[in-house]
């Protein structure tokens, strides 16, 4: 594996962050981060590449490892684990990030290099640069800030926006690269340890040791072999700037690392060491999420969160024919579609509203009401979460719809996220969270603390589901205690396999013949 | 505002009805406290509020009256359906377990007075895939100024069968009123009618039960002003 440059250098090469984000848009608000677990079988030439349990589709990935629970039954997040890398320029960071991520064989690992938070340039530092005399080895030359603040955030969970440094123009890119979902961050620049609040964010230090013939012959190697420069060019950077910075910022850091690895990435033993205590750390965070939730809050009062829809007489005949086995298909896609419209009325009903006076064309002041919302934003949990959109359209016209798939993982039996789609600026809207049916809740759970880690209010998420069961009630309720939780009915039981009892069956099988 | 469900002891305290209905009427939408009881009043929340209002303001797009009207006119719909008669149903469910519901007779069917109560036979369609349905064309003679039929066509066995007359504005009442007595001439009892209304007048709501004590009426809102362009609209031709 070669070693491509991470360090700094006056030449205007691509840079790309190093997160194994799968966006091929960048306009698109989501994507999961995650890397190939000891494939082994990467291109350095891309910033994706292809992990062995992704299933591409024609645009995008479907992972089949999803990611498991990140809070605990609370709803409250657990930190993601976050190491960071330092060691002078060519001194083997990038190596040793990879082996670390083989090591952990583990999904949902971002690697965030600091390249990408250069300051942006003023045009006078712009021109100096184009003349390769500008410092890109000093301290002054990152926004520790920005890095500190969007670290940070990664940290609790939250989705951020990398930013993506040009370095013909020595701007930010307009765009921005979204990170959300990491267990694992892996950290990495010359710089790392410089600042003491960023090493605060730190859960482990790891500094890269080599010696600096080795470094100085890997950088001359690199920059004459394969980009071309004259032996000059790359000694007058060194000298100036490379070799002084080493000196006065990157190497006095080393009493911060935990671990230092000498030889970089052929140093195995370390690299086994600092995987076997992420694992450590990993499954102390790890909760048995869902028997918990399962358990929890048995002959509790129902919360005041919960709002079923009036037991009519037509909603009782609708839910006797969707939970009888032996209704067609053909009805059950149509009666669960009815009964999906008047949950919708329903639900449509606990938004916010404020009185608005209208003229009517018999020439009189009609005392109205109108949504006082911002906007208003449809969710839904795949598979079964989906078959409510229709319904959901139907009552509201051109609600933006995201997407999010959670599957159970059959070993297990945790949820596990897959895939998400938001809707741009959903923070400030009304969020209808769809699941066709909610168990345990934590499914239901997952979703909500996604729209969290969005910056979604939480008094702004409404839960709709044809049919719950009272601990998933009780469960979503206790995590998440303003989130209003609108149904059809309620179930008293779950059986072993967490099926709701009496239940209507699975709904995404009847639906869509898949049983 | 929930109302109970009307059963029995419909044509009772008629004289009551009309002097509440006389006392309530201002220029705000009125719910009664004490509904007449062949009154069943679709219970109001913010989104019902919402598109009464949409449907009631004359800036209103055509694209979003029809979709509004539609939505209120399947709310409509829902409701009435509960005014059916059913029988209890126990069912297996898929994990094996019993299940205690009930199931809707069958012996309804839905009529339409021409050209508004159209716009009501979707929702229901929607809602009661084979349902039958017939159609009545009422027109106001413009000389006498009185409601005249010109066609009715009715399923033949209708007078065994729930009727669910649909007519979205109750203004006057002439017309709902004549379309009741084409159904009693085809041997309907009043107490099969359900007229399904979206908005009615007190003036109105008071001349049906005045004439046809019998009939239950279902509406969402009783407002002494009548969106009376509600045809027009709907349909495209004002």
């Amino acid at each position: 594996m070669n070693c491509m440059d991470k360090g700094p250098s006056n030449h205007h090469k691509e840079r790309r962050l190093s997160s194994r984000s799968n966006s091929g848009e960048s306009d698109d608000i989501i994507e999961t981060a995650r890397i190939p677990t000891s494939t082994g079988r990467r291109k350095r030439n891309t910033s994706v590449s292809e992990p062995i349990s992704v299933i591409q589709t024609t645009k995008r990935a479907i992972y089949t490892a999803g990611r498991p629970p990140w809070y605990n039954e609370q709803g409250e997040q657990k930190e993601a684990f976050i190491i960071g890398l330092s060691g002078g320029s060519a001194s083997g960071k990038t190596t040793v990030a990879e082996k670390i991520i083989q090591a952990l064989d583990f999904p949902w690992v971002v690697l965030l290099s600091m390249d990408s938070f250069y300051k942006v340039l003023t045009p006078e530092q712009h021109e100096i640069a184009e003349q390769n005399e500008y410092d890109f080895d000093h301290i002054d030359a990152f926004d520790f800030d920005l890095c500190c603040e969007t670290l940070g955030n990664l940290k609790q969970g939250k989705k951020v926006e990398i930013p993506m440094y040009d370095f013909t123009t020595h701007a930010r890119k307009k765009n921005t690269k979204t990170l959300y979902g990491a267990n694992v961050v892996i950290f990495e620049g010359i710089m790392s340890f410089v600042k003491p609040e960023l090493r605060e964010i730190l859960d482990m230090k790891v500094f890269v040791d080599a010696d600096s013939d080795e470094r100085l012959a890997r950088r001359l190697r690199r920059d004459i072999t394969q980009r071309g420069r004259n032996l000059q060019g790359v000694l007058h950077q060194y000298h100036k700037f490379v070799k002084p910075a080493f000196e006065q910022f990157i190497e006095p850091t080393i009493q911060y690392a935990d671990i230092v690895v000498p030889r970089g990435g052929s140093n195995e033993v370390a690299i086994d060491l600092i995987a076997q205590h992420v694992h450590t750390q990993l499954e102390i965070r790890n909760l048995n999420f869902r028997s918990q939730l399962a358990n929890a809050h048995i002959g509790q009062p129902l919360p005041s969160t919960l709002h079923v829809l009036d037991n009519t007489p037509q909603v009782q005949g609708i839910h006797t024919i969707l939970r009888d086995q032996s209704t067609s298909r053909d009805d059950f896609v149509f009666y669960s579609k009815r009964l999906m419209r008047l949950l919708f009325e329903f639900a449509l009903s606990f938004l916010p509203h404020s009185d608005h006076k209208v003229e009517t064309p018999q020439d009189k002041v009609y005392d109205g009401r109108k949504f006082s919302g911002t906007g208003l934003c449809g969710m839904s949990i795949l598979r079964a979460g989906e078959t409510m959109e229709p319904a959901l359209f139907s009552v509201t016209k051109d609600i933006r719809l995201g997407k999010i798939l959670i599957q159970t993982n059959l070993e297990t039996n945790e949820p596990e996220l897959h895939y998400i789609r938001v809707p741009r600026k959903i923070h400030e809207d009304h969020v209808i969270l769809m699941d066709a049916t909610v168990a345990t809740g934590a499914a239901a759970m997952m979703a909500i603390r996604v729209l969290l880690d969005h910056d979604v209010k939480e008094e702004n998420i409404l839960l709709v589901s044809l049919l719950m069961a009272e601990t998933g009630v009780h469960s979503v309720a206790y995590a998440f205690p303003r989130v209003q939780i609108i149904t059809t009915a309620v179930d008293k039981q779950l059986d072993s396999n967490y099926h709701i009892i009496p239940g209507l069956g699975n709904f995404g099988d009847r639906y869509f013949g898949t049983e | 505002m929930p109302s109970a469900m009307v059963t029995a002891n419909m044509a009772t305290n008629e004289p009551e009805v009309r002097s509440n209905l006389q006392t309530e009427i201002d220029n705000s939408p009125v719910f009664y406290d004490d509904n007449p009881p062949q009154l069943r009043l679709v219970a109001v929340n913010d989104q019902i509020r919402r598109l009464q209002t949409i449907l009631r303001d004359k800036n209103s797009t055509r694209s979003e009256f029809v979709f509004s009207a539609d939505r209120l006119i399947r709310i409509v719909i829902e409701e009435s359906l509960n005014l059916l008669p059913y029988s209890s149903k126990i069912v297996q469910t898929s994990c094996g377990h019993p299940y205690e519901g009930i199931k809707f007779d069958k012996g309804n069917c839905g009529v339409s007075i021409i050209r508004s109560g159209e716009a009501m036979e979707q929702g229901l369609r929607d809602c009661c895939r084979s349902i039958r349905l017939g159609k009545i064309l009422i027109q106001t003679d413009d000389e006498t100024n009185q409601a005249k039929v010109f066609y009715a066509k009715l399923p033949k066995d209708i007078h065994r069968r729930n009727v669910l007359l649909m007519y979205p504005i109750l203004s006057s009442g002439n017309t709902a009123i004549k379309a009741i007595e084409i159904l009693e001439d085809h041997n309907v009892p009043q107490s099969s009618i359900i007229l399904l209304t979206l908005f009615t007048t007190p003036e109105g709501l008071n001349s049906v039960i005045t004439n046809h004590p019998k009939v239950r009426i279902l509406s969402t809102e009783v407002y002494p002003v009548a969106p009376v362009h509600f045809g027009q609209k709907y349909f495209g031709t004002d």
